[in-house]
């Protein structure tokens, strides 16, 4: 979806309420526009869906990935307000059900805004990894390749590892962490690698749990039927639905505070067309995750399953690896050393941006929020 | 050290002038007095020669027995730490020197090793494998004892030289009209500051004896390359330093939703401590912890500002979000002041912040507080204007038993006389809606008086907010059915403003002409509460035929009976009233004093010949008593004072 389209869709309706506003065949309309808002959205979930499991760029789930995914929702968002907000008189917002809805979609906002900024943490943890693996990729690239280099490697990767499964849980319990820092290592344990453990300071809030917010956002999420489905109703229920959609992903890719119990079921309606992908992608994810639940791990992110995989081949050959090594076992490191390096390039140039585009989801949202109420309050028509 | 390899000599003959040049290097070396960096090339330029010795030395069969002994040696040396279960930095400062040499030695070697080119000699190759494992070792310790000697440095102590939050305005405004006395006013008042000046504040986050430890272990690694294993344990403790301090704070780590679902007394306290946070770790925290991070890393260019960066970052994401919390609520009334509060400290920060994170990877955090401050500020003029929203709007059903001073007018007078404290900032977020108000409330700008602080933004808005009062007191009036009340109830309240506004740093914003004029306007209702209760009391005592010399017996008894029927009646009825301020209190019932008791005395006068007990019920000097008991604000009933009186 460039700007252009998304241009064209806004214009399109805006030209549209001012011409055929008050008059008859508005609700008609309204139909189309609804209909259309759903093709596209249609459209860009499906081209979501396709893409590859496994490829260099652009893999399912992978940090360019979910940069499209907030991209198509900050498009979604700005058109579904479209249609609910535009040239609209603020009486048919504040008339039932609308009047419960939209304060229900609004509580949702406020749970997306605090997800957001949990994420956004998450991502804090995953350049630390990426940090790391950097650190492993320039020992190894070292030729010829020493004992000493190998063991720096090994140092660097086992504790990337740790800093990959760490619980959700632990996060609250900081005073752990603090204690490791404050032995010297003289006192015992030599394999210790406290070296590279950093306190997980991603917390929000105590007893704060990302897959509880995740639960109370789909309360009361059901697609309106009947004549419901066709109007009003309609893009609330869309752009709740998108806003818990894209937030579970999120915690679902990303690290982040107390996630067990995620896989919880997503009202998705599949019996319109629209959300077709959507739930293509949701049970994709699903599936993932319950895989890979209960090891207890850093999250479905394309770039940090490879990092972990390629991550547990290298620790073994640094473990059992002798000076000056065989050439074929050099060279299938060699590959492997170079994928990683691969992804730590990746993280490099993505995650920052993805950091921003949270943020920026995040402003969104406090935005969005700001303009329902004053519709609510001041019974104006935004325009 | 590419150099090297074109100075290995190509035949044996220069061995005499690389031997003679060695000698030369090695006599200088022990030379007292020596620049440390001079020391060092001495020592690289003796490894360069030994090594060329011996690369000669190689052919002729007698190996690299120098550098492997070199190595040994160093071997030796830091081999005997891995058992060791002291630290070495803690064993003493000639420990430290020691191993901090053995690395740059071992360093040495390895950069002279890789110089020689490398011909298929085995022996060479081992020996730089040998040197490489030795290197990591040494990394690895070294990377240990820069944690351990951070986290055993870190200074606790909590800075006691800012005010503590404890002593700031903890006043609690509700909704529900509180009505504070002067004296918590007055308190509440003193507002404090963090000094203008941000960095004065900077602390040792580290003991500075341990600061050349930190960067004589920096320097080495980053020399062997290991620089990036230095910032991420460096970061990883002094972020985890930060975080505690932060903690330290208080800040419960609230969510998005929880602030907005706060009770308001909650939200002021956590408000409160937002404040103080922000100054305490941007002022104190972050400045020491960037002068620190200059000390340790200011040689190593952009890492500096990268782990400055990655160490604050999670701190400053809290504080954020609670500022962003705070600025997407409800902007109710009552949390003005506390915006302010955030607001000014933003404002008096956003210069340090700019500096703090003026690299590129900053430009992030700049931005966020910019659009925090815009935020704050919108928040501040939204609870402004629902003040005034406020204030117009606040209804009863029921008149304000007495006719004494409203808990609005408390309210709003006290509320207000907080304002001019922040009379610069207000002045600049009213400025945009400054012409709307200001030609509502133009009229002391008329007068030739007006002077700069009157015509200021936020004069215009507190006269608004003043002229909502009154207009909101009139209708509040009209709920008494009496109308004399109605008078008592307005000068009542005009006077409190009146003295508000006189005692309070509120004058000049109002100026002489605005107390001139009020003080006009309570006299007025003083004189019509006179007027309305008096007079037709005063008018039964007139005289109806001015001609004659004096009454007959039964149209004085009738004027008598008339007057004290009247004057119990006004007696029941505003022995109850209230007039809370003495003074004002003391002026009426004199100025009523003189009307009334002396109307009396000459109707009394004029007829000396009927009066006697029985047709005279009050005597004047009774009246003049009776009448100290009005406005008492305690119900009094005539007929039982009369019986009082006669027992």
């Amino acid at each position: 979806m460039t700007g252009t389209d998304q241009s064209s869709f806004l214009g399109r309706i805006s030209i549209r309420r001012n011409q055929v506003n008050a008059m008859e065949g508005y609700h008609e309309q309204e139909i189309e526009d609804l209909e259309l808002f759903q093709k596209q959205l249609s459209d860009r979930f499906a081209e979501l869906l396709s893409a590859p499991d496994d490829a260099p760029t652009e893999a399912f789930l992978s940090i360019s990935w979910i940069r499209k995914l907030l991209d198509v929702f900050l498009c979604c968002e700005t058109e579904c307000k479209a249609i609910l907000l535009m040239e609209r008189d603020a009486a048919q917002i504040s008339k039932p059900p609308l009047d419960r809805l939209i304060p229900e979609l609004l509580e949702r906002v406020v749970k997306a805004m605090d997800i957001c900024n949990a994420v956004t943490n998450g991502v804090e943890l995953v350049r630390h990894c990426q940090k790391l693996a950097e650190i492993a990729v320039s020992a190894l690239e070292q030729k010829p390749l020493g004992e000493g280099q190998a063991r720096r490697a090994k140092k660097a990767l086992v504790s990337l590892m740790s800093a990959m499964h760490v619980d959700d849980k632990e996060s609250s319990v900081q005073k752990t962490a603090e204690r490791s820092w404050s032995f010297g290592r003289r006192s015992g344990n030599k394999d210790r690698h406290h070296g590279h453990y950093r306190s997980l300071s991603w917390q929000v809030a105590k007893h704060w749990s990302a897959s509880k917010q995740i639960h109370a956002m789909t309360m009361n999420l059901a697609a309106p039927r009947g004549p419901e489905a066709s109007c009003l109703p309609a893009p609330v229920y869309i752009l709740s639905l998108i806003i818990v959609f894209v937030m579970w992903v999120l915690i679902a890719a990303i690290p982040c505070q107390e996630r067990s119990g995620l896989t919880t079921h997503l009202p998705i309606n599949k019996h319109v067309n629209w959300t077709h992908s959507l739930a293509g992608i949701h049970d994709k994810i699903g599936e993932e995750w319950k895989k890979k639940e209960k090891k207890g791990m850093a999250g479905l992110l394309y770039e940090m399953q490879k990092m972990e995989k390629l991550g547990q081949s290298l620790i073994e050959f640094t473990d059992s690896y002798q000076f000056p090594g065989e050439k074929e076992k050099l060279d299938e490191v060699a590959a492997q050393v170079a994928e990683l390096a691969e992804i730590c390039r990746r993280m490099d140039e993505g995650l920052v941006p993805l950091q921003m585009l949270i943020r920026e989801a995040f402003h969104r949202l406090v935005r969005n929020r700001t303009e329902f109420l004053d519709v609510l309050e001041q019974g104006a028509p935004v325009v | 050290m590419d150099e090297c390899q074109s100075a290995i000599p190509a035949h044996d003959g220069d061995l005499h002038v690389v031997a003679a040049a060695h000698h030369i290097v090695k006599a200088l070396g022990t030379t007292k007095n020596l620049s440390d960096d001079l020391r060092k090339i001495l020592i690289d330029l003796d490894a360069h020669l030994s090594l060329i010795t011996s690369n000669i030395d190689c052919k002729g069969g007698k190996g690299f027995v120098e550098v492997e002994e070199r190595l040994k040696r160093v071997e030796r040396k830091i081999v005997i730490w891995e058992s060791d279960r002291i630290m070495i930095w803690d064993s003493g400062p000639k420990e430290a020197s020691d191993y901090l040499e053995a690395v740059d030695e071992v360093q040495t070697l390895i950069d002279s090793l890789r110089g020689l080119s490398m011909n298929e000699n085995q022996k060479q190759k081992e020996l730089l494998h040998r040197a490489s494992s030795l290197l990591q070792m040494a990394m690895s310790r070294l990377e240990e004892e820069l944690i351990h000697m951070l986290v055993k440095h870190k200074q606790q102590s909590e800075p006691t030289y800012i005010p503590s939050p404890s002593s700031q305005r903890n006043v609690v405004y509700n909704e529900s009209v509180v009505s504070l006395d002067n004296e918590s006013a007055k308190e509440a008042s003193s507002k404090n500051s963090c000094s203008d000046e941000c960095g004065e504040y900077i602390v040792d986050l580290v003991p500075e004896h341990v600061i050349p430890d930190i960067k004589s272990i920096a320097k080495v690694m980053f020399a062997s390359d290991y620089g990036q294993e230095f910032c991420e344990a460096f970061i990883g403790v002094r972020k985890e330093a930060l975080e505690q301090h932060f903690d330290i704070l208080e800040n419960g780590k609230l969510s998005i939703e929880d602030v907005l679902k706060m009770e308001w007394c909650s939200l002021s306290t956590e408000m409160n401590k937002w404040t103080w946070s922000m100054k305490i770790i941007f002022c104190v925290y972050l400045m020491s912890e960037k002068r620190l991070c200059d000390q340790v890393l200011g040689e190593f260019g952009s890492v500096n500002s990268f782990c400055f960066l990655e160490i604050a970052k999670t701190t400053i994401l809290c504080l954020l979000n609670f500022g962003e919390a705070i600025a997407m609520g409800p902007q109710e009334p009552e949390k003005l002041l506390r915006l302010l509060d955030m607001y000014e400290t933003l404002a008096d920060l956003v210069i340090d912040i700019d500096a703090l994170f003026s690299e590129d990877g900053g430009s992030f955090v700049r931005l966020e507080f910019h659009k925090l401050l815009e935020g704050l500020a919108d928040s501040v003029k939204a609870a402004f204007n629902a003040f005034g929203v406020a204030v117009s709007s606040n209804g009863s059903l029921y008149p304000f038993p007495g006719g004494g001073v409203h808990p609005l007018s408390k309210y709003v007078m006290n509320y207000i006389s907080m304002f001019p404290e922040y009379c610069s900032t207000l002045n600049l977020l009213l400025e945009d809606q400054h012409s709307d108000v200001a030609s509502l409330v133009s009229e002391p700008q008329c007068g030739p008086t007006a002077s700069l602080s009157t015509s200021c933004p936020m004069a215009c808005h507190l006269r608004s907010i003043t002229s909502s009062l009154e207009s909101n007191l009139h209708k509040k009036s009209k709920l008494y059915k009496d109308e004399a009340l109605q008078h008592i109830f307005l000068m009542n309240n005009l006077h409190y403003m009146v003295q508000k506004v006189k005692g309070s740093e509120l004058r000049p914003f109002f100026g002489d002409e605005w107390i001139r004029k009020h003080n006009a306007k309570f006299q007025q209702h003083e004189m019509n509460y006179e007027r309305v209760t008096w007079s037709s009391v005063v008018l039964l005592l007139k005289d109806d035929n001015p001609g004659s010399s004096s009454l007959s017996k039964s149209a004085f008894k009738e004027k008598c009976k008339g007057f004290s029927v009247a004057f119990e009646e006004v007696y029941k009825n505003q022995t109850s009233w209230c007039i809370p301020d003495p003074q004002l209190r003391e002026d009426l019932r004199i100025s009523t004093s003189l009307k009334v008791v002396h109307a009396y005395r000459t109707f009394l006068g004029r007829n000396p010949a009927h009066v006697d007990d029985k047709c005279i019920k009050h005597t004047v000097e009774d009246v003049e008593k009776l009448l100290l008991d009005l406005f008492e604000g305690s119900p009094r009933s005539l007929r039982n004072s009369r019986r009082m009186m006669k027992t």
